[in-house]
């Protein structure tokens, strides 16, 4: 009996490995591209940040919505454990098997898309159509329009203040050197902060609250300090030096590549590990409890296969996407990374999961609607927009094939 | 860029025009630049009576105009509606398509005066060159105005840069007055003379002060076309 026990878990844990893989090289390397594009970081570098930074996303702020996919999405107490298993291990692989075709055939799909229409799939075959959550579908389903707009909405106010507060004064490049480290130590705000407020660290340090304010807010001066302290030696070489204020921001786009990694680690993983996290108690004791904790190992390896993805496909992804884009300069970047990133960031905190490329997309269209890109073409938005209708029904029909496969085989 | 390597998930970089629209322009820009000051030197030479390397000359702002009309389909073949600009597309393609006229008429007036080499009257002279310089000036203006283009779109569209570029486009109307203003003293004197002259002198000396003068019509034009191109 132990020995199944690990067998499925062996077995799950691959699939996830495999899927947390297929997150590296998408969702990542496309978050990851407008620096790189912007020629702000090699996508040598790239992939470092990403490995690093992606890893302790998932491993620190990884855990909220980990839970609304390992539990939420179906209702499970009205599904038997064994058939809950071979679902769960259907939809991790269905979900990992589409995210890898559209890679291969560059369709724009959402990673997290996949792994809900798998879920969805097989709870309408096991349980019938009552047994999917409805609700929770909805409210993530709203959260897949909400967060392309909020994306678009941060990064339009952010681009409209880099305007207003540096290219419309006197000195652009002194107001700059100012400015942009400001929002950098709003950065690291917001990270810390998502890391103190009710976490599992803040539980381990006894960290209020208030105290979590705090510390989030010398945090944020420390780093703004640090950014106007590096920064401090460049020069202005004319009045209109818009070259230089771009320079600058390709130094601070590094520290805002290093959010997006982050944020998408937090985001992501999840798709990866939370059906682990459901099959693990569902294999050794045969019941799913909504208040077990995510395992430490698991979201070890959520965040150790996508840093692997990008290390390897992802690479080549981001090579090529550094030889496409050439048109969007480091403010634009910045202002798209910061959008996206700080989107993708609260949402998971909220344990909603959410498309971090659909997010990138609107923080994009922000910034065109601010009148920041010289031309942005909207036929690939509508492209993306219908891939991103398709990926649930398409995901849920090859989940639910997988899983009559694997009952016929195992039961 | 080989097809196989872009068998990779990257939706996003195709939003983004390998090149932009205004590069675009200003790349096209530069080919009005070139073929206006080849033959506002040409022209002077000509007026002073010496023919020689003008056909050469005519040829080179042919194939200059010829090169213009590739970017400028260029352009307008990738400008699909789906496109979103920062700034109207219809002005855009206005504020082209007079620049484009631009060259048209360098070229027409190039090849019209290769046709029959007409000699200037001493008197006028003077006059004719400083006419030609006065549209080079505006043309040169209206460059100045069009290349500010780049630090606009750079910043976004702050208000600073639209003032200089509205301050170029206040020099181009001024420069172009200035042009009419010659233009006219020279068909006055052209009627002074036209006892002296043979009649087919005078209709030609006409027509040349006309063409010369239509180059800096269309500088004008860009130039409005955009003021409304940036207007909020």
């Amino acid at each position: 009996m132990i020995d199944t026990v690990w067998l499925v878990i062996g077995a799950a844990s691959a699939i996830a490995f495999y899927m947390a893989w297929s997150i590296g090289a998408n969702d990542v390397s496309n978050s990851m591209s407008t620096a790189v594009g912007a020629k702000a970081i090699t996508h040598k570098q790239a992939v470092i940040i990403a490995g690093v930074l992606v890893f302790l996303g998932a491993v620190l702020v990884g855990p909220h919505v980990s839970e609304t996919i390992k539990s939420e999405i179906i209702k499970v107490d009205s599904i038997q454990p064994n058939i809950l298993i071979l679902g769960f291990i259907s939809a991790l692989l269905a979900a990992a098997i589409w995210s890898t075709l559209s890679t291969w055939k560059e369709m724009p799909i959402s990673t997290t898309h996949s792994i809900i229409g798998a879920l969805m799939g097989f709870g309408i075959i096991a349980g019938g159509i009552g047994s999917v959550n409805w609700l929770k579908i909805g409210s993530v389903a709203a959260s897949w329009i909400l967060s392309p707009v909020f994306g678009c909405i941060i990064a339009f106010f952010v681009f409209k203040i880099i305007v207003k507060l540096i290219f419309a004064k006197e000195e652009p490049v002194g107001a700059a050197k100012i400015v942009g480290p400001v929002i950098i130590g709003i950065t690291g705000f917001l990270v810390s902060s998502s890391l103190l407020f009710k976490t599992s660290l803040s539980k381990n340090f006894n960290i209020s609250d208030l105290e979590g304010l705090l510390i989030s807010l010398a945090v944020a001066v420390i780093v703004s300090i640090i950014g106007i302290f590096l920064l401090r030696k460049i020069q202005a070489k004319k009045e209109e030096d818009y070259f230089t204020v771009e320079n600058i921001f390709r130094k601070l786009q590094i520290a805002t590549s290093c959010y997006v990694a982050f944020s998408i680690g937090a985001n992501d993983v999840a798709n990866a590990i939370g059906p682990v996290a459901g099959i693990i108690p569902l294999a050794e004791n045969g019941t799913l409890s909504s208040t077990t904790s995510i395992p430490f190992q698991l979201l070890v390896l959520g965040g150790i296969g996508i840093a692997v993805g990008a290390m390897t496909w992802g690479k080549r992804v981001m090579k090529t996407v550094g030889e496409r884009i050439t048109n969007l300069t480091n403010t634009r970047g910045f202002s798209v990374d910061f959008g996206a990133a700080t989107t993708v960031l609260v949402a998971s905190r909220l344990g909603m999961p959410i498309s971090t490329s659909h997010t990138v997309v609107g923080a994009v269209i922000g910034v065109g609607l601010a009148r920041g890109l010289e031309a942005i073409d909207l036929r690939i938005i509508k492209k993306i927009v219908i891939s991103w209708v398709l990926t649930l029904p398409i995901a849920a029909a090859t989940s639910v094939g997988i899983f009559l496969l694997l009952k016929m085989i195992f039961i | 860029m080989i097809k196989e390597e872009d068998h990779f998930r990257a939706p996003l970089t195709d939003t983004f025009r390998r090149k932009s629209p205004f590069t675009q322009l200003l790349d096209h820009m530069c080919k009005v630049e070139e073929g206006i000051s080849l033959l506002g030197d040409g022209l002077i030479k000509y007026y002073k009576g010496d023919y020689k390397g003008f056909s050469d000359l005519a040829k080179k702002v042919s194939n200059i105009e010829h090169e213009a009309d590739l970017i400028k389909s260029n352009i307008r073949n990738h400008l699909p509606s789906s496109l979103l600009m920062p700034v109207d597309k219809g002005r855009f393609l206005w504020t082209l398509r007079e620049q484009d006229a631009i060259l048209d008429h360098a070229e027409n007036l190039s090849e019209m005066l290769d046709m029959r080499h007409t000699k200037i009257p001493k008197e006028l002279q003077q006059l004719f060159i400083d006419h030609v310089k006065q549209v080079m000036e505006t043309v040169c203006t209206m460059e100045k105005a069009v290349q500010n283009i780049r630090d606009l779109v750079d910043t976004g569209f702050v208000k600073r840069e639209r003032e200089q570029t509205k301050e170029y486009i206040h020099k181009v109307h001024d420069s172009e007055w200035k042009a009419d203003q010659i233009r006219y003293k020279i068909t006055r004197g052209i009627y002074k003379l036209e006892k002296k002259l043979d009649p087919m002198d005078v209709y030609h000396l006409i027509k040349i002060a006309d063409w010369v003068d239509e180059i800096a019509d269309h500088a004008e034009n860009v130039a409005d076309w955009l003021r409304s191109m940036i207007a909020k």
